[in-house]
């Protein structure tokens, strides 16, 4: 697998504050967009702005894309809503590993969460586990690029990339299982959510096939 | 990603009382999550000290087949 570079880390820790900030309980490639522009000093952000796409223009369209139902609308945190049965989420979790250690609450975690027979989990996710991260095949798609373009790290760039070959790729048959729609129902999102990327870079008029050109580019690979 | 939550959210949660069932019945499936992992680790536990599925199935209050069929496929050891 290829690595990360320490801009793209931070990228995906902005993009993790952006869904938070929009009560958004997962991590999807729309919030890689916003962690791309939040990010700022790279070249995927400036191609994105030279497309019209800035920070506070795609908060308000990711806003209506969540009133057209794309998106889910706010919710509360597992913190937060334990903390309305008088639960302390960090207490929990620091007095479980402490007894335990950190290897068996992961093994119980697997435990509780994994597909069984008929296709779901016992429960579809637990507070004990950071909020699912539905970015898989971007990061998959920036990966390949990176090993076609003989790139050793994937760095801002090349995770929009990704984003753009998301959006134009229907993702795997074997993704839509009972386990998935059990999981994306628990944190809300709507049936048939692919990532709402497409909707979002769509609402600009992004032409995808110039913007991954444009990216090429920047990454200095030769198109003319 | 669940410790700041700034704005909106907290809005919400400020807004809605727990007789609210949108977080009402959230909150209890976030209770659900964590009873079964917690439930796990316990039986895990339990069965590397030497206990017996009947001793088990007696603390959790259901039948020794109940606990048996919930957890002897488990993989973990615990090595103590």
């Amino acid at each position: 697998m290829t690595q990360r570079s320490e801009q793209a880390d931070r990228v995906l820790d902005l993009a993790r504050e952006e869904a938070n900030r929009f009560g958004h309980r997962y991590l999807g490639p729309e919030h890689l967009v916003l962690g791309v522009l939040r990010d700022g000093g790279n070249g995927a952000s400036q191609i994105l702005e030279a497309n019209g796409v800035n920070l506070i223009a795609a908060r308000a369209e990711l806003r209506r894309l969540a009133q057209r139902g794309l998106v889910p609308g706010p919710r509360p945190s597992d913190a937060e809503l334990l903390n309305t049965l008088g639960i302390d989420l960090a207490t929990i979790r620091r007095a479980t590993e402490q007894a335990f250690g950190h290897k068996a609450l992961g093994w119980a975690v697997w435990e509780a969460t994994r597909a069984r027979r008929g296709g779901v989990g016992r429960v579809p996710r637990t507070p004990l586990r950071d909020p699912p991260m539905l970015i898989g095949q971007v990061l998959v798609h920036a990966g390949q690029q990176a090993r076609a373009l003989s790139i050793g790290v994937i760095g801002p760039e090349l995770l929009l990339l990704g984003v753009v070959k998301d959006i134009r790729t229907p993702w795997p048959r074997c993704m839509n299982n009972r386990w998935r729609r059990q999981l994306y129902a628990s944190v809300g999102l709507p049936k048939g959510y692919r990532g709402a990327a497409g909707p979002l870079l769509g609402a600009f008029g992004v032409d995808l096939d110039q913007h991954a050109r444009a990216l090429l580019a920047e990454l200095g690979v030769g198109v003319p | 990603m669940s410790e700041a939550a700034p704005g909106e959210v907290t809005q919400v949660a400020a807004a809605t009382s727990s007789q609210d069932p949108e977080v009402g019945l959230a909150a209890v499936a976030a209770l659900r999550g964590l009873v079964e992992v917690v439930e796990a680790l316990q039986v895990e536990n339990a069965r590397a000290m030497g206990w017996s599925w009947q001793q088990i199935a007696a603390r959790l209050g259901v039948t020794k087949q109940a606990v048996h069929h919930k957890y002897a496929g488990r993989r973990f050891s615990f090595h103590r």
